[in-house]
């Protein structure tokens, strides 16, 4: 057996991953990163739009601040984040924009004169200053009350996904691809490392580490439609939940983007609405703008995504063989913008749809889209229940996103966190003395050699490993979608659990040797279950709507008995459950609990009393 | 009526003793608006589940899925079946080691690319977090990521005859890389520097032309005209060098 | 932190260098065929014109110097473009290989410039030889050689060797040093074969024209 020794390990080499090991490498300290595929194929690359920071170069900008960062966050968020969190966020952002335009990401910039932009499929004029030439432009994006979205054409994820990787390859930071880590190694108290599985030869491997942090990214593959990759299927997160004492914070709260096409659930970026893009019936007609008569479509994307749902509900969906959907229209963006600045929209539409945007409507549903619920840290990125284990970028439950984060914001959060987070793991090594006891390790890695060994034999059943994740996946979208109620959420949970006995049973029907994949989804399939648990009976406790968490039977915000945030721990082995505990949302209130000048807006406030506000049953 | 596909997919697994490389025969009924990703996932889940692949965005951004498709390479997740014809033939990228049936190590390949190459900004000046950022033109930062989109499939490579010829040759990627750096305003290397990584039949001075990067690249990179630009650039600097000192 | 930029690699000092002379000794060597070309097809038009032009190559001297020369071009250009011929097995087999999967035009172009080269080195070798050992060029005496029979057949298979060999040459020059854009190289790429086809039927003719050339 390989056994790897470094200070400070990674799990995941996204733009969170990867910005943190930066940092620790440069404070001296010898950095591993494991991540499923190369660095630069990590899911950070897909993202398109860009990345939030008040860097107010625009005009569309002018007066932009991290204030009005701040608070567009914490009304984004519906108060479910932590405030203080969010303000080191809004502080912090532009600072990391320019640190990646000095490591060489190619931000579009300030270009001065007239130019026209659309909105609302109406088109404007406006006039970039003289003196602003040259700095980061930026566009504007769903719920944000400025033009604030730094960007690189419509490749910014990927663009500074490839700065951040060039980077660490400058820095000595040593990326181990296919490598996919499949259990924690710890004792309860402190986390040594990770057991892995090479996905070149199947082989187990040890890591050994003072610090160890998960940014494994989202977990949207416990959806059947999502906008995830292949890779965000929450197999690092199974690791924390196994450990029985890391808790995941908030997982009920799950966004939908509004813009997934149908069939393949392939994002169109928001962009195309910040662009002037709108959204169509089945009638060709706008309805946005009569929901949302301010933000029409550039509202946040929980409440596009549910006037969406509504809207389809109301029988003015399109029908199609893969369900109904609505239309997004682009063509009057003109062909050299679609093919210019939306280039990759273009594209996506045309490979995957034979659709073309210039002059014909996009098919668009609400697609699961982002995790603002993971594992929980504090505001140094330090998990719970872990001494030596850290967390950021999407795995983490950081909480600056709250129960809805803004487009453009979780990027932004990758670089910061990392930034962050990186700094105050390179403090908790400079003091850090471990040992490492041998047969900790060894146990580790016997346990999870007997998992396999139980997998390939069908020593437990030969329950087929796709199918029960195909029940867990249906269940979820049955239950725990963009509305939510008991009734819904109760079937929900009894499904899951049913799951998870059959994920118990799993075996499989091929061999297992080398890089099998059935076995690597087989060895996370049980952990996955449990996950999608924490989603749907979180959602079915939390008796109120707020952010992306939207329950028919609890329409208000309930800011008197819901302003805080789930903890959910998986405590035994057996339980069928798990266990839910409750902390305040956040400590420091800057903003309080008010109205967030879109969406519907039933409050309930704190000092309401206890039976005023009680709805449904 | 939809078709039936024929699939004559290469099958080796490197880590079983048993395993020998040959084709195996698959078949599966077309659906609409099928991509060669939902096919082989369903090959894997229906048919053999030990089939390996690999695939990540599914949407044509990540350059995970590499893969020669009826003798081109290209990327699986992008190729619709109704575009091929019924009997349709994958085989791993070559140039890169195999781990296993269609996947293949790309990885490896292109970290070292990045140490060859040196693929990040060469400056002397130090961040400050407390300045404005240095000013930039547009047009500069538009035509670095028309270079920067390059998504490392792997596909240019393994299309390269060079490259199957000459393992240590950079290919058009790499090459692409250096003229990334190479029109950057704030890399401050110079020609001279550049020459020396790729001033050699290792570099520009080994391609010969064949273009194949050009017309299998899945982003439509101008490398054709990289190419060219770096053998002008590189091949005027040969002479400077010759005559210079 | 200090920045290093020596790279890793081997450095190729005089790599730049060859490759101009590469494209240099292959440009020339298009010139000289194209005017190779003017020399014997003028005696389509008359017998007399091409004697005329042999006559002033031969007065001038430039057949003895020059025709040397080209032949030391022509070795020259030999040994640079071979380096990137593959001499071993396992290269023919991957070029081979590569070429057969691909099904890509401008990679078989490449394996037809580099077949044809080994058959012109030795055709044209034998050639030049025959032709610079028996100065001055005549219609009559070329047209003596090809009615022998053997020059004829000779000159059948070197004739397209070499047209397609220089055809793909130029087109090659232009695309790797970026003389013509992506843009324009279809329509580049189908010129050059046009011309090439052209060269090929004018060389016909020629030979015919020889063929049926009084040898008195
Ligand atoms: C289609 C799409 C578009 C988006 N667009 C935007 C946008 O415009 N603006 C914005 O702000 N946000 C956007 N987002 C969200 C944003 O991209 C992500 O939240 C963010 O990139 C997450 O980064 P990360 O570093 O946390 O994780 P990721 O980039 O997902 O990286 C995760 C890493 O963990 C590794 N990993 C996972 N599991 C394991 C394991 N078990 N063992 C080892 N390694 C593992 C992976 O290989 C990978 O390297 C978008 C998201 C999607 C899906
Ligand atoms: C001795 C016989 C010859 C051999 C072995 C030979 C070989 C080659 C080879 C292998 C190439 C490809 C080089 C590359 O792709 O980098 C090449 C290119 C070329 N050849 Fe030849 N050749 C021969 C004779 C000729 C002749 C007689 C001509 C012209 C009349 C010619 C003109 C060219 C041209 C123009 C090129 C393109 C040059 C370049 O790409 O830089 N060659 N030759
Ligand atoms: C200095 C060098 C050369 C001289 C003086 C020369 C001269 C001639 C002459 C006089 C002929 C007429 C036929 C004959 O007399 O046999 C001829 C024909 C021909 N030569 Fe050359 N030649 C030279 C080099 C070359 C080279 C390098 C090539 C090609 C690689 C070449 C290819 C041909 C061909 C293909 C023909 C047949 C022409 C036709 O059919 O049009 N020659 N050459
Ligand atoms: S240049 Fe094109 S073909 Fe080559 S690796 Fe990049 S994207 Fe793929
Ligand atoms: S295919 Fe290869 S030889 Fe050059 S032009 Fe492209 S790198
Ligand atoms: S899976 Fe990402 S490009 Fe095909």
């Amino acid at each position: 057996m390989q056994t790897i020794y470094t200070d400070f390990l990674v799990v995941g080499a996204g733009l969170a991953g990867e910005r943190a090991a930066v940092q620790a490498a440069d404070a001296g300290f010898s950095v591993i990163c494991l991540s499923l595929v190369p660095a630069r194929r990590s899911h950070s690359s897909a993202a398109q739009g860009g990345m939030q920071a008040s860097l107010g170069n625009s005009v569309m900008g002018e007066g932009d601040c991290p204030d009005v960062h701040f608070e567009d966050t914490v009304k984004g968020s519906d108060w479910g984040c932590d405030q203080e969190v969010a303000r080191l966020f809004a502080d912090t952002a532009p600072i990391e924009m320019r640190r990646l335009a000095h490591w060489g990401v190619p931000w579009n910039r300030v270009v001065p004169g007239k130019s026209i932009y659309y909105k609302g499929g109406k088109q404007f004029e406006k006039i970039e200053a003289q003196e602003k030439e040259g700095l980061i432009m930026a566009r504007s994006f769903g719920g944000t009350a400025k033009w604030r979205t730094c960007y690189t054409s419509d490749g910014t994820g990927h663009a500074v996904m490839c700065t951040m990787d060039n980077r660490c390859a400058q820095m000595g930071v040593e990326v181990h691809d296919k490598t996919e880590a499949v259990a924690l190694i710890q004792d309860g108290e402190t986390c040594f490392g990770v057991v892995a599985r090479c996905l070149r030869t199947g082989e187990l491997r040890v890591y050994l580490s003072k610090a160890t942090m998960i940014a494994a990214g989202g977990f949207g593959r416990i959806y059947p439609n999502t906008t995830n990759a292949v890779i965000c299927d929450g197999g690092a997160h199974t690791m924390c939940v196994n450990t029985g004492v890391v808790p995941m914070g908030n997982m009920e709260a799950v966004q939908f983007h509004p813009t997934g096409i149908v069939p393949t659930d392939i994002l169109v970026t928001e962009g195309c609405r910040g662009d002037g893009g709108t959204l169509l019936d089945v009638n060709e007609k706008r309805f946005m703008h009569e929901y949302e008569p301010e933000k029409a479509e550039l509202a946040s994307r929980d409440v596009v995504s549910r006037w969406m749902t509504h809207h389809m509900r109301e029988g003015h969906g399109v029908k199609s063989p893969y369900g109904e959907h609505l239309w997004l229209d682009i063509r009057h963006l003109g062909e050299e913008h679609i093919t210019g600045k939306l280039r990759e929209v273009y594209e996506i539409c045309t490979s995957f749809l034979g659709v073309d945007p210039i002059h014909q409507l996009i098919p668009v549903r609400p697609t699961q889209h982002y995790s603002m619920g993971g594992i929980r840290t504090n505001k140094d990125g330090a998990a719970y229940g872990l001494k030596g284990l850290f967390a950021a970028g999407e795995a983490a439950c950081w909480d600056m996103h709250g129960f809805n984060r803004l487009g453009g914001n979780s990027l932004a959060e990758t670089v910061v966190a990392g930034g962050i987070v990186g700094r105050k793991i390179a403090e908790y090594l400079e003091g850090c003395e471990t040992e490492f006891k041998t047969s900790l390790i060894n146990d580790e890695v016997k346990k999870q050699q007997a998992r396999i060994d139980v997998l390939v034999s069908c020593a437990n059943g030969s329950e087929n490993v796709y199918k029960v994740r195909r029940v867990m996946q249906d269940a979820l979208h049955k239950g725990a979608n963009i509305f939510r109620n008991q009734e819904g959420l109760e079937t929900c949970v009894a499904e899951l659990q049913e799951a998870l006995v059959r994920a118990g049973k799993v075996g499989l029907r091929s061999d297992g040797k080398g890089v099998n994949p059935e076995l690597a989804v087989a060895l996370k399939l049980e952990g996955q279950v449990k996950m999608a648990l924490m989603v749907a009976y979180g959602a079915l406790q939390r008796t109120e709507s707020r952010g992306s968490h939207n329950r028919e039977d609890y329409t208000a915000r309930n800011d008197r008995d819901w302003l805080n945030r789930t903890l959910a721990y998986w405590k035994n082995e057996g339980d069928t459950l798990p266990t839910l505990e409750y902390e305040a949302a956040t400590e420091v209130v800057e903003i309080p609990p008010g109205d967030r000048g879109y969406g519907k807006s039933e409050i309930i406030s704190a000092d309401t009393p206890k039976d005023a506000g009680k709805k449904g049953k | 009526m939809s078709r039936l596909l024929k699939f004559n997919i290469f099958r080796y697994n490197p880590e079983d003793a048993q395993s020998e490389p040959h084709m195996q025969e698959f078949v599966l009924e077309e659906t609409d608006a099928m991509t060669l990703f939902i096919a082989l996932n369903r090959i894997r889940e229906e048919q053999d589940p030990s089939l390996q692949f690999d695939f990540c965005c599914r949407a044509g951004i990540c350059g995970s899925c590499g893969m020669v498709i009826n003798g081109r390479p290209g990327l699986a997740c992008h190729t619709k079946t109704k575009d091929l014809p019924g009997e349709i033939t994958l085989l791993p990228l070559p140039v890169f080691k195999l781990v296993g049936d269609l996947s293949v190590d790309t990885g490896s390949w292109f970290r070292e690319m990045y140490t060859k190459t040196e693929s990040w900004i060469h400056t002397e000046k130090e961040f400050d977090p407390e300045a404005l950022e240095e000013r930039m033109d547009n047009k500069d930062a538009v035509s670095i990521y028309e270079l920067e989109r390059c998504v490392e499939c792997g596909c240019c490579i393994a299309a390269c005859g060079t490259a199957r010829m000459r393992d240590d040759f950079l290919g058009a990627a790499a090459l692409n890389r250096v003229a990334r750096f190479l029109i950057d305003p704030r890399d401050q290397r110079s020609e001279k520097d550049y020459y020396e990584i790729i001033g050699n039949d290792m570099g520009i001075f080994g391609c010969m032309g064949l273009l194949a990067c050009e017309d299998v690249c899945p982003k439509h990179l101008p490398l054709q005209n990289q190419l060219g630009f770096l053998r002008r650039k590189m091949g005027i600097t040969s002479l400077k060098r010759l005559f210079g000192k | 932190m200090t920045i290093v930029y020596a790279p890793a690699g081997k450095s190729g000092k005089w790599d730049g260098v060859l490759d101009w002379l590469q494209m240099l000794s292959g440009a020339s060597l298009i010139l000289f065929m194209w005017c190779h070309m003017l020399l014997v097809s003028s005696v389509v038009i008359s017998p007399d014109l091409m004697n005329a032009i042999a006559w002033f190559f031969e007065a001038t001297f430039m057949a003895q110097v020059g025709g040397p020369l080209i032949f030391v071009v022509f070795l020259m250009h030999f040994v640079l473009a071979a380096r990137k011929i593959p001499f071993r097995m396992d290269g023919q087999k991957a070029i081979w290989q590569h070429a057969r999967m691909m099904h890509h035009g401008d990679t078989w172009l490449w394996v037809i410039q580099a077949v044809s080269a080994m058959c012109i080195l030795v055709m044209g070798s034998i050639h030049m030889w025959v032709v610079l050992t028996d100065l001055p060029i005549t219609a009559a005496k070329s047209a003596a050689r090809i009615q022998g029979g053997f020059w004829a057949v000779f000159y059948l298979f070197l004739l397209p060797l070499a047209e397609l060999h220089v055809g793909i040459g130029f087109y090659r020059i232009a695309v790797k040093w970026g003389f013509v854009k992506d843009k324009d190289r279809p329509r580049f790429k189908r010129g050059e074969n046009i011309v090439t086809l052209m060269f090929i039927g004018i060389g016909l003719i020629t030979l015919i024209r020889f063929l049926f050339l009084a040898t008195n």
